[in-house]
């Protein structure tokens, strides 16, 4: 008797608990995680405490630049700003038309919706106002972005939110690579203005903490979306690849035209 | 920008791509004021160098003072370089001939635009400065406009199409920046589009017209600029209510539990 309750506490414990070691006794019907190839980026929402921050960036010294940037810089700039503006477009509509189906299926997902939402605005107005102060142009693809971004919005919300959450992720992951790439090339300038002894200018100063702000907030957006559930998402490889290509090839694009 | 964002959000929840865009378009012009558009505010921190050195400057600004009487023509440009106090042999500086006297102007009046825009009203609405740009820029052309057909042929000649194209989209990206245009959607590329068809048939009638002090080509250029704006405000109006009634579909169906 003494044995028998001792082999069914175990055995109790052993079901609801399960032990890895007794895993194998159970069948398993799920791809065993080690198989899983998941995206490489995965972030944390801080900043890498790897990144330089040069200490003209944090002086307040409102100077001008005398020196002109460079025409391969003023060419990187043009390009960068005008893929940020679309991506951000991108963005605002992917949520726009991802909320409705989203919120209904999962009304506690709302405020996280709307919270990233109102940051994807945020940002794109920031790139909206940059390129109409630097004469960018917009890239020409605007009217086929728009359209391919709501119905990739649209398309993912309705199916399901691990659906949603794994576009929020593929997206995030690109545009966050996206700024870093970015970032790191400002960084790069401010350190060689600075070795050189020219004065960082304002504008130059206030695009990387713009950038940096903005890149994290779009990491945190892609820990958000992995915390919901983004890769349970049915077809995850399929949607991840998917949507991973379409965003590069569109960043491709939008730098050209 | 808080306030103005919930104004862009209201009524997100459809498909209406029209709509929305247009919203957005609204945001950023609510977003901006004018004094983001000083004309200082030149491209991220680079002041625009003059693109002509100062030895082609004093030729061919020179050779522009005897285009009145001599045209637009080689003599010109040989008379300029020996006002200037150059051989007639310098003229071989401008392998394009009578067209970089041509080119000159163009690039000169377009860069002397901004000074105007300095003296434009404070708080005009874009349409008035528009006009008013413009039509300081047709009035540069006033000491030259009886030989401007010339010009007009040198400017479609083949090998100088490409040229002449690029510098009408200039002066017409210049004309909309200096009135404060801050559009940076798909509109930019239509807003640029309509205002050098519209400058371009303006300076064309310029050439034909007899009128004191071009006032026939003012009234052209004002009735061109009104028409573009009332095609433009239908398009708009057409583009809202597309979008009002697939949005108005869309939430209907929801209501009636379409998993839509």
């Amino acid at each position: 008797m003494n044995v028998a309750i001792t082999s069914r506490s175990f055995f109790g414990q052993a079901l609801h608990r399960p032990t890895p070691f007794l895993d194998f006794l159970l069948p398993s019907f799920t791809i065993p995680s080690s198989r899983t190839r998941y995206a490489p980026i995965t972030s944390s929402s801080a900043s890498p405490n790897t990144e330089p921050s040069p200490s003209s960036l944090k002086s307040f010294s409102s100077n001008k630049r005398r020196k002109p940037l460079s025409k391969t810089q003023r060419e990187f700039l043009d390009r960068g700003l005008r893929v940020n503006q679309a991506g951000e477009l991108a963005a605002t509509l992917i949520y726009t038309h991802q909320t409705p189906p989203i919120t209904r299926a999962h009304p506690h997902l709302r405020s996280l919706m709307h919270r990233m939402y109102f940051q994807e605005a945020g940002h794109f107005s920031t790139f909206n106002e940059m390129l109409a102060k630097h004469r960018i142009r917009p890239t020409a693809m605007y009217p086929v972005w728009s359209a391919a971004a709501s119905v990739l919005g649209w398309g993912t919300g309705l199916m399901g939110r691990e659906a949603a959450m794994a576009c929020t992720e593929a997206v995030e992951t690109e545009i966050g690579g996206h700024y870093n790439g970015q970032v790191r090339v400002l960084l790069g300038w401010v350190k060689e203005m600075e070795d050189k002894g020219e004065e960082v200018g304002e504008e130059v100063r206030e695009l990387v903490s713009t950038l940096k702000r903005i890149r994290d907030e779009e990491l945190e957006h892609l820990d958000e979306a992995v915390g919901e559930g983004a890769r349970e998402a049915k077809p995850y490889e399929l949607l991840n690849r998917v949507i991973r290509s379409g965003c590069k090839g569109a960043i491709w694009i939008s730098e050209r035209v | 920008m808080a306030a103005a964002v919930p104004l862009l959000h209201t009524r997100s929840y459809s498909l209406n791509l029209f709509g929305l865009i247009s919203r957005i378009q609204e945001l950023d012009r609510g977003l901006m004021n004018n004094d983001y558009h000083k004309a200082t505010a030149r491209r991220l921190e680079h002041e625009a160098p003059s693109p002509f050195s100062p030895t082609e400057d004093a030729i061919l600004s020179a050779a522009l003072a005897h285009v009145p009487t001599h045209g637009f023509t080689t003599t010109a440009l040989t008379h300029g370089a020996r006002d200037a106090g150059y051989l007639d042999i310098s003229t071989n500086l401008f392998p394009t001939g009578a067209f970089s006297i041509v080119n000159f102007h163009l690039v000169t009046q377009r860069l002397a635009l901004a000074k105007h825009a300095s003296s434009l009203q404070p708080h005009a609405d874009i349409a008035t400065n528009i006009r008013s740009l413009a039509l300081h820029r047709l009035h540069a052309n006033k000491p030259i406009a009886h030989r401007w057909q010339e010009a007009l042929a040198l400017l479609s000649t083949a090998r100088h199409i490409p040229t002449s194209l690029r510098e009408l989209a200039l002066l017409s990206d210049e004309l909309l920046f200096l009135a404060g245009s801050t559009t940076v959607t798909s509109a930019w590329y239509t807003d640029r589009a309509a205002l050098a068809a519209i400058y371009a048939g303006a300076e064309l009638f310029m050439t034909q017209d007899r009128s004191k002090g071009f006032a026939e080509t003012e009234e052209f250029l004002t009735r061109r600029l009104e028409e573009g704006e009332k095609v433009r405000g239908g398009l708009d109006m057409v583009g809202k209510w597309v979008g009002m009634q697939a949005g108005g579909l869309v939430d209907g169906l929801r209501s009636k539990g379409v998993w839509i």
